[in-house]
């Protein structure tokens, strides 16, 4: 064995006597080794995470389709939040003088909270401080959160022509990501719809409906399926069963486009 | 055999000091939750470093098939999702781990700000710091644009009006970003370079001097 032995407690070559202040232990192997199972658990929770919650692929990109309410991810929502607060002329406060000053304060707080003591009820200046900026971020990003889910379902009326149908712009099936094609209304789909609206929800001689999802919910979609759109569209669009009609709405409801 | 063989890099290198000083180096019983169990949020740094560990790793392999050209980026990423052997997985770790970094490195910097462990004489450290944040908020933003979708095209169309919007460096801060007038193939060939190469390498330069300065000055004592 190359040398590390006399390091590990409870081996006959463990020497004691190293460790010069009590409580303290090693960083190798035994620290290492109890970060090692904390990055563990937290791998397997991360792993099960993505695992249950796949990334979905919008669109294509499609610089024509100015219809598309934009929004940066949600670690920038803060920000551009705050542009919101400071409209027309006064737009600099957001772009630049309060970001700097924001930033600023946090390259150079070691030298504006510079008393000796370190505990953070002895120093209510900082601590408060940071306490603020913490809970006015979280409610920065709510708040655009909050109001961007409104802008689309207010947009969702834009979409719509005379006879409150959604109408989405015609684009290639190849640029469609239909989601949550394990579900069995998309198999419904694919052997019922997919003869008018097209394999991949494009379009043909009924509607595209690929983006659906965005503008109508599961109920929307299945009192309209139900219904029925004549001359072009039957009731149930064809199908038999109540309970098909319920599994293609369930699927549709997901196809959202983004 | 082992042994021999490095007891022969030894006697060349002296490699036995360097690795040494690494793993000989006592870890305070203040900041080891299996002495105190709420000395967890001390595990926020490592945790942010194992999963920028796990971003690098899942960017390499999603490197392998993303094709950085307006035309054909985002069919190489839905061939990831649906055509390569767990390629979602990899792209869900990527996309997913990209929101946990800033999650845990904003902890990493609250426990850092309440333990004032920034304090005299870790000032620097706190600074570097701050600079690591900046450039992972960069890799988010020039990450988002890669997929080529709709939400990515609009989210920078956006961010750069916004960076055109400053008054007078604007416009060209707005050049710089898009490397044209509007958001195209120049900006999408340049966003990856910045996220693979040009990111990269000051996140590894900055981390370097991050950990080596806590080995230089140790963990802040307890509170």
């Amino acid at each position: 064995m190359a040398a590390g032995g006399e390091r590990i407690p409870g081996t006959p070559r463990y020497r004691h006597h190293q460790l010069r202040n009590p409580g303290t232990e090693p960083f190798l192997p035994n620290f290492l080794l109890k970060e090692w199972i904390v990055g563990a658990v937290f791998l397997l929770a991360f792993i099960l995470w993505v695992w249950f919650n796949p990334v979905d692929l919008g669109p294509r990109a499609n610089p024509d389709d100015t219809s598309f309410i934009p929004v940066p991810d949600w670690y920038f929502l803060f920000l551009y939040q705050i542009l919101k607060y400071y409209p027309g002329q006064y737009i600099v406060f957001g772009t630049v003088l309060v970001p700097l000053v924001a930033t600023l304060l946090l390259l150079f707080t070691p030298w504006l909270d510079v008393s000796k003591t370190r505990h953070p009820y002895k120093r209510p200046l900082a601590t408060g401080a940071m306490v603020l900026t913490t809970f006015l971020v979280i409610w920065l990003t709510n708040e655009a959160a909050v109001q961007h889910r409104a802008e689309v379902a207010a947009a969702s009326g834009q979409g719509q022509l005379s006879a409150g149908l959604v109408s989405l712009p015609k684009i290639p099936a190849s640029q469609i990501h239909l989601t949550a094609t394990d579900m069995p209304g998309y198999q419904i789909f694919e052997q019922n719809c997919s003869g008018c609206h097209g394999k991949s929800a494009e379009g043909g001689f009924g509607p595209p409906i690929y983006a659906i999802g965005k503008y109508w919910d599961e109920n929307k979609l299945k009192s309209f399926i139900t219904q029925g759109s004549p001359p072009k569209m039957p009731p149930k669009g064809g199908l038999s069963s109540e309970s098909d009609v319920e599994k293609v709405a369930q699927w549709l409801a997901q196809q959202k486009g983004s | 055999m082992l042994k021999k063989a490095y007891d022969w890099i030894d006697e060349r290198l002296n490699v036995t000091p360097l690795w040494r000083d690494v793993a000989d180096h006592e870890v305070p019983a203040h900041v080891n939750p299996a002495v105190k169990m709420s000395a967890f949020v001390y595990c926020f740094g490592g945790l942010t470093f194992l999963v920028i560990t796990t971003q690098i790793l899942s960017g390499m392999f999603l490197a392998m098939y993303y094709t950085p050209d307006i035309n054909n980026a985002w069919y190489s990423v839905k061939y990831i999702d649906d055509q390569v052997l767990l390629g979602q997985v990899v792209r869900g770790m990527h996309f997913w781990g990209a929101s946990l970094v800033i999650v845990m490195m904003f902890l990493h910097m609250l426990r850092v700000f309440f333990t004032g462990a920034y304090k005299a004489p870790r000032e620097l450290n706190w600074v570097v710091g701050v600079l690591i944040f900046f450039v992972v908020l960069a890799f988010g933003f020039t990450g988002y644009l890669l997929p080529w979708d709709q939400k990515a095209y609009w989210a920078t169309a956006v961010g750069s009006q916004i960076a055109g919007s400053i008054p007078w460096i604007g416009p060209y801060i707005q050049t710089l970003l898009l490397g044209s007038h509007t958001v195209g193939a120049l900006t999408l060939t340049r966003f990856f370079a910045i996220h693979v190469f040009f990111l990269p390498a000051a996140l590894l330069v900055l981390l370097a001097l991050h950990f080596i300065m806590i080995r230089a000055q140790h963990i802040a004592g307890p509170l």
